[in-house]
């Protein structure tokens, strides 16, 4: 396992660039660079040496065949698993397991495809952990008995259009609840980066659309909430979300990236994604790790 | 042959060892002899006859009375030093607090592990006459000889409970920033809390029959009234006593049945 030293790191430009004032910087340093990334697990690779880079605001469809290395290259962008080689950093900073976890949650955060929130808490803990990596200990375990920072919780859950739930009981509320709940955690941990793994996977049609709407919503409005917080200087974030629908990558993202069995098939603004491109990606051929990957 | 073949026959084989070895030890019993008591059926009638009435005059349920309450103050507050005990050490042995990356996380897990298996190898009886002999005749050493071994077995309990939570909430907290502690306090405990707790009113169960023995190191309670009762043959109080252990048990329970039903609707 490579664990990159923090060194070299590069001028700072992505953080500059703010979408709400409209002005893109003639040169941006990208957000998120992946460098010859690959994984492997047991008896298969997820992926094979995977680069790309993403600007800061960027809205990136993730789409594959299941098994292609999805959730595993969201993973690794989480930096909750670390690469066999190459490496991954974002906003200049190497992901690596020494990095501490709190530095991370302010770079990234995860909305995991079935929401995973603790079922036994009432909803505004599970939305103010997205605060951990802001607190310490002791203003955690106050949290406890006298919720922290409430009013973040309450904005983003009204954003969410759900703020009447916050005292409820999380494992009492619908799915599409739940994820929304889950969104209401990662715009409080108000990360540069937003991951989002098969965000609409369960949901219909309608319901797809509104998360989505929500998701990307979020990716240019971030300054208004996360002004509330500590970090008010933070602005403009970027989500990448593995989903399957054509249509819903063509109204809600800007870019869409193909994986085809751990490796890159194309990368391309989402406008240019036609059906033709699609069958080619779809077709699996002889191949069957599909098994292997979740 | 294929391997999960291998596997199913091997296992046949060890459940005969073991069921060979249960026969074994009946079979090695020495079961006739001498020792049987001749006139034990008539006592054993004249026990069970007792019962009809047991003793109800209230000079001796005043007595039963003090002595239950004896037994559940003992009972409890061995507990709480178990709680205590196992609580933090639990937490330690189940490896959730401990940064995987640590050098030291191997031995510090074995190392609760084996203490806390040592402290709960051993009998809360036999750890009353070490304390007796070491403390004397206190009611700390009924307590410390009733939490230390409880501790153990709560710990290495508790330690179950907090590893089979579901990983998932957990990996999802951590990935939003959460350090041990705070997975701790907002992931496996929330999840863990109906088990922990029902597990611990069970052992509080346990604990108040273990308080009602430990008389047989000289500890007042429910026990100690049980030994004099039989040493005078007065099977009628015997019947009584045992009774009110029976209704305290049966209460604990139902009150555990209580809380846990509220943790889990709550």
């Amino acid at each position: 396992m490579s664990v990159v030293p923090q060194v070299q790191r590069k001028p700072d430009l992505a953080a500059r660039y703010n979408p709400r004032s409209g002005l893109r910087p003639a040169t941006t340093a990208p957000l998120v660079v992946v460098d010859g990334v690959a994984k492997a697990f047991p008896r298969v690779q997820a992926l094979h040496s995977l680069s790309f880079s993403i600007r800061a605001g960027e809205r990136v469809a993730l789409i594959g065949p299941s098994g292609s290395g999805k959730t595993t290259l969201l993973n690794l962008l989480s930096g909750m698993e670390q690469p066999d080689a190459g490496r991954l950093s974002i906003e200049g900073k190497f992901l690596s397991q020494r990095m501490p976890r709190r530095e991370l949650s302010r770079l990234v955060g995860l909305i995991h495809q079935q929401y995973d929130l603790v079922p036994q808490l009432p909803v505004a803990h599970n939305v103010l952990a997205g605060r951990f990596g802001h607190w310490g200990f002791f203003r955690s375990a106050l949290s406890l008995v006298w919720p922290q920072d409430y009013p973040l919780a309450q904005a983003a859950l009204e954003r969410m259009g759900i703020a009447d739930k916050i005292q409820e009981r999380t494992s009492h509320l619908s799915g599409g609840e739940q994820q929304r709940v889950a969104i209401a955690r990662a715009i409080v941990q108000s990360p540069r980066l937003v991951l989002a793994d098969e965000p609409v996977a369960s949901l219909d049609p309608a319901r797809a659309e509104e998360i989505l709407r929500l998701l990307a919503d979020l990716t240019f409005n971030s300054g208004s909430y996360s002004s509330a917080s500590a970090s008010s200087g933070e602005s403009g974030n970027t989500l990448v979300a593995s989903i399957h629908s054509t249509e819903l990558i063509r109204r809600f993202f800007s870019r869409v990236i193909g994986l085809r069995e751990g490796r890159l098939q194309f990368d391309l603004p989402a406008a240019e994604l036609t059906p033709a491109l699609l069958n080619d990606l779809y077709d699996l051929g002889d191949d069957d790790f599909s098994h292997h990957l979740a | 042959m294929s391997r999960a073949r291998k596997l199913l026959e091997s296992r046949h084989l060890l459940s005969l060892l073991l069921l060979g070895a249960v026969v074994w030890s009946f079979v090695s019993v020495n079961w006739g002899g001498p020792i049987v008591h001749t006139g034990g059926g008539e006592a054993a009638w004249r026990f069970l006859l007792a019962l009809f009435p047991p003793e109800l005059s209230p000079g001796f349920l005043l007595i039963c009375l003090e002595a239950a309450w004896q037994t559940l103050a003992y009972a409890l507050a061995g507990l709480t030093v178990a709680v205590f005990v196992g609580f933090p050490l639990g937490v330690i042995a189940s490896g959730v607090v401990v940064a995987p990356s640590s050098r030291r996380r191997i031995p510090l897990i074995l190392g609760v592990r084996f203490f806390l298996g040592g402290i709960r190898a051993v009998h809360e009886l036999v750890w009353a006459t070490l304390f007796v002999a070491a403390i004397g005749l206190s009611p700390l050493a009924a307590i410390l000889a009733l939490g230390l071994p409880y501790g153990g077995i709560l710990g290495r309990i508790y330690a179950e409970f907090l590893q089979e939570a579901p990983p998932e909430p957990v990996r999802a907290l951590r990935a939003a920033g959460a350090s041990p502690m705070q997975t701790l306090l907002f992931g496996y405990l929330p999840m863990c809390l109906p088990d922990l707790v029902s597990y611990t009113f069970y052992r509080f169960e346990c604990a108040v029959r273990a308080a009602a023995i430990l008389s047989f190191v000289g500890v007042r309670g429910l026990g100690y009234e049980i030994q004099l009762s039989l040493g005078d043959l007065l099977f009628r109080q015997v019947w009584t006593l045992l009774l009110v252990l029976v209704a305290i048990v049966a209460l604990v329970d139902l009150w555990s049945g209580r809380v846990r039903r509220s943790l889990l609707t709550s």
